[in-house]
């Protein structure tokens, strides 16, 4: 059973229709000809299959293939309930901003659909009209033959009405699939460039010095007998590790500090599940059948591996209408992530620094949208005190929009010093996602009564205020490997032996260095 | 049969290989044209003899191997023979608690304590999965924790290890990643798959290698979330917890010299008894019978708890001794050292090495954490609907005591 929520054009009342599973069409490739009608005499229509909306820097230019016949689609199994209406009316906003952020999202396109749209939808209520009004003058006396055209017309009528239904439901599928590709509008003081633009917020301590040749994780990894990469290679395949020893205390220590110390702070915890289907990845804003997709699919199923516990918490509260006063709700998930990694190319793929499969433990908001801006600051705040109590060097950067992802209304990333990579490396990221993820997630919630004017509390039935979207907002708590990177890195001694920070000695049972064996 | 033909056609090939060498050897001195030719003819036919007779050397052996691949190991002598129901009971711990009020199951426990959401999981992901929520993630932790700890101090090497394998290994393993009802998942577009149990990456982690006889015995334990498909799993006793797609399991898992993996079977089971002991579960050991050991297994040892929600017994762990099923798949073999060899063999080769063997392996549950919490909070469930936390793991939930209700 399905619920979904659709806002009709007018913008006002709100239906929730059940779909029955019948009516749950699986996804699948449809040719469209031509509309009927002539309605389409402007430019051809481009071919257009799902675009990359999760990494900017795999955003194709617009091909500009253009085929008059046949276009193919892949037809959205759900839909965004995309505000047309104010797209439309800040249309030079929204192409700045795609422009800004190297999308290929084709605005006009999405404009001329959107007023053919409005414009089929008026002339389908008109044929509907027309035809109630011949079923009417057909109730009562009627001689045979007059009564024998109004048959004809009604017949007529009805032909035009399904074939012209018909088309709406293709242009609507066209719209949604056009449209859902646009990115998220983008906070005002966000740097405008690429990745170069982006500003530094925060720099928390210094690089450290070493009196001896520093190591890599590897090679500390290696003296310590920490990992295995090589066995891995020939169970699973490159980008694969095992953890032995310490380093499986210190992945379970980091787990369960960063578990209790946002909670402490009033997040709820959860553990969730890291097989989805594809179609919440898809409202998340990932894109789990696009070529380099980051995304695991399984065989024979429409379902995915997460790459991010963003995923299933976001869904977590999918087609739901949350109270007023449950918001905001603060979630700290632990979960394994799996990503392929697929076209990740150059230095930056050294043992853990990038792998397929890891743990990580991240903070997830959905709170009201006046609210978004605050728990943003207030996220990057708890990674800062997390990693800066760790003593590590690192910086926070407000990224600039050419390097966010379609759904983030702005990104701020942490990078730490990784003495070993020479270099900072990113740990975290925290993103404000704004309505993008709510709206395809069907997310809303209803202001509470006391919100309500007088005027308002008069309307209607039980004088219920129309519901909005909420904001979304998740942040990385901990992402083990690259915070083992970092400690490794960081805290190793001469003797090869590598410190402890304080905070994580409770949860690895009292352990304050890891030693050498021989 | 197949076994013998392979042979007969290996001699075959050897014999033509043979006579193809005593014509070459012939052809090699100064001979009549004529004699020659007629040595060169009979060279060509026994080369396209040979070649047809390799060819089906090679068919005939792929299929005795894929014919051979399906005898399940031999079994362990006191293994009971029978169905399930010839299993046999070797131990007992414990008794069934006693409730002065209607007891609950763990679905409505966790219900009125906030700790799962089933229905949510149900949108996102499908039918049994779940979110565990608030104290639920600490009674995950901590009995992962708890569990990796006390294995690791009885001087296990602990583990975490990829939840994505090469179907090759699952199926070296004794599993079977393609067939009908298949547990395993696998990955669309590759020849991975995801793992049912850590079992499987631990044993790969030797694969195709010769270890040093005293490296033996090695002794692992290894946390990682798995994988099932449950295909095929019909019944009642689905509901909740008890049979999911995906959890998280602590495994023990043994490399060993033949003669001593019976030793370890009962070390590991002994292991697994205390466990369960310490947290104050009532639960019996057995001895499972022939017609319930998986093809590896020669002998199996399973311990079922009492859950007081489900009114009966519940699997919560296994311990197989698989002997050399595995390592024969997976190729792990180990070198005896040479004060085990006699006089007369260090007077053999090249630096009298004694030929390899195969080692012995055995795996073990440490702690399957799903079956655990529905023992847990069946068991110590209170009238006031509060679930008390036995004493062993509390030092791994932070102290917790009990789980409260909140209203």
């Amino acid at each position: 059973m399905m619920k979904m929520m659709m806002i009709s054009s007018g913008g006002t009342a709100l239906q929730t229709l059940r779909l029955a599973p019948s009516l749950c069409k699986p996804p699948s490739l449809q040719t469209l000809t031509r509309y009927r009608h002539g309605l389409f005499r402007g430019p051809p229509l481009l071919p257009s299959l799902l675009r990359a909306v999760s990494s900017p820097a795999l955003q194709p230019s617009s091909s500009g293939v253009e085929d008059e016949k046949v276009v193919v689609v892949a037809k959205p199994q759900w839909k965004a309930a995309i505000d047309f209406k104010w797209i439309r009316e800040n249309k030079d906003l929204v192409a700045g901003n795609i422009r800004n952020r190297n999308s290929s999202a084709n605005l006009d396109l999405v404009l001329e659909l959107y007023e053919k749209y409005l414009g089929l939808q008026k002339e389908v209520e008109r044929l509907r009209a027309e035809r109630n009004a011949v079923a009417n003058k057909m109730k009562g006396k009627l001689e045979p033959s007059v009564r024998q055209a109004f048959v004809e017309e009604g017949k007529n009528l009805k032909e035009a009405l399904v074939a012209l239904e018909e088309d709406l439901v293709q242009l609507t599928d066209r719209l949604q699939q056009e449209a859902q590709s646009i990115p998220n509008i983008t906070h005002p003081d966000v740097p405008i460039g690429g990745e170069e633009s982006s500003i530094v917020r925060k720099m928390v301590g210094c690089q450290p010095e070493f009196s001896f040749a520093v190591r890599d994780h590897l090679q500390i990894g290696k003296d310590l007998d920490l990992f295995d990469f090589d066995a891995a290679s020939e169970v699973s395949g490159s980008k694969f590790y095992y953890l032995k020893n310490e380093a499986v205390l210190l992945e379970m220590g980091l787990i369960n500090w960063a578990l209790s110390e946002v909670t402490k702070k009033g997040f709820t915890p959860l553990i969730t599940p890291e097989i989805v289907r594809s179609s919440v990845v898809e409202k998340c804003g990932f894109q789990p059948r696009g070529q380099n997709t980051q995304v695991y699919s399984i065989e024979g199923s429409d379902q995915c591996l997460i790459g991010t516990a963003e995923i299933p918490v976001g869904g977590i509260h999918m087609d739901s209408i949350l109270p007023d006063s449950a918001l905001p709700l603060k979630y700290v998930a632990f979960s394994h992530c799996f990503r392929t990694e697929a076209g990740a190319a150059g230095a930056a793929t050294r043992g853990l620094y990038r792998v397929h499969q890891f743990s990580k433990v991240e903070m997830f908001i959905f709170c009201q949208p006046e609210d978004s801006n605050m728990y943003h600051e207030e996220l990057i705040q708890i990674e800062e005190d997390l990693f800066t109590s760790l003593g590590l060097h690192f910086k926070t950067l407000d990224m600039a929009t050419g390097d966010l992802g379609a759904p983030a209304y702005r990104k701020f990333d942490v990078e730490a010093w990784m003495p070993g990579l020479g270099r900072f490396g990113e740990i975290s990221s925290a993103s404000n996602c704004t309505d993008y993820q709510s709206r395809r997630l069907g997310i809303r919630f209803r202001p509470s009564l006391s919100d309500a004017s007088p005027a308002n509390s008069k309307k209607g039935k039980g004088s219920a205020a129309p519901t909005q979207f909420v904001h979304t907002l998740n942040a990385t708590a901990c992402a083990v490997p690259r915070m083992i990177v970092c400690l490794l890195e960081n805290f190793q001694q001469e003797d090869g032996s590598v410190v402890i920070p304080e905070p994580l000695r409770p949860f690895m049972g009292g352990l304050q260095v890891l030693s050498p064996k021989f | 049969m197949r076994s013998i033909s392979v042979f007969r056609r290996w001699q075959e090939v050897e014999r033509l290989r043979a006579e193809r060498n005593a014509v070459a050897n012939k052809m090699k001195g100064k001979l009549e044209p004529s004699v020659r030719q007629a040595f060169v003819e009979e060279g060509k036919n026994l080369k396209e003899a040979l070649v047809a007779l390799e060819e089906d050397l090679v068919q005939l052996t792929d299929r005795l191997q894929q014919e051979a691949q399906s005898i399940p190991n031999i079994t362990h002598p006191d293994v009971p023979i029978g169905g399930e129901e010839s299993s046999i009971v070797r131990k007992m711990v414990g008794c069934q608690p006693e409730f002065s009020f209607a007891v609950r199951d763990h679905l409505q426990i966790g219900k009125d304590l906030d700790l799962f959401d089933f229905d949510a999981a149900s949108e996102v992901s499908g039918s049994k999965f779940y979110y565990l929520k608030n104290e639920a993630v600490l009674l995950e932790m901590g009995l992962i924790n708890w569990a990796l700890s006390e294995v690791t101090k009885k001087g296990f090497t602990p583990l975490i290890t990829p939840e994505i394998v090469r179907s090759s290994v699952v199926e070296k393993c004794g599993f079977q990643p393609r067939g009908q009802n298949t547990q395993v998942y696998s990955i669309e577009g590759s020849d991975q798959c995801l793992i049912g149990t850590a079992e499987i990456p631990v044993g790969g982690i030797h694969m195709d290698s010769i270890l040093p006889d005293s490296a033996l015995p090695l002794k692992y334990v290894a946390f990682s979330h798995c994988f099932r498909t449950e295909a095929g799993a019909a019944g009642a006793a689905t509901r909740g917890l008890y049979r999911v797609h995906q959890f998280s399991k602590v495994e023990m898992f043994i490399f060993c010299q033949p003669e001593d993996s019976n030793m370890y079977h009962e070390e590991l089971i002994q292991i697994e008894e205390d466990l369960f002991t310490s947290l104050g579960l009532h639960f019996k050991t057995l001895d499972m019978a022939t017609g319930d050991l998986g093809a590896p297994a020669y002998r199996k040892f399973d311990v079922e708890a009492w859950m007081p929600g489900l009114g009966r017994f519940g699997e919560i762990s296994s311990a197989s001794n698989c002997t050399d099923y595995q390592s024969r798949r997976l190729g792990i073999r180990f070198r005896p050292s040479l004060s085990d060899a006699s006089p007369a063999n260090s007077k053999k080769g090249k630096g009298s090495a004694a030929p390899t063997q195969f080692v012995h392996t055995l795996n073990a549950t440490a702690c399957a954490v799903p079956r655990m919490i529905v023992c847990l909070l069946e068991n110590f469930q209170q009238e006031d609907g509060s679930v008390v936390i036995p004493e062993p793991l509390r030092p791994f939930m932070g102290g917790l005591q009990v789980l409260s209700p909140k209203f």
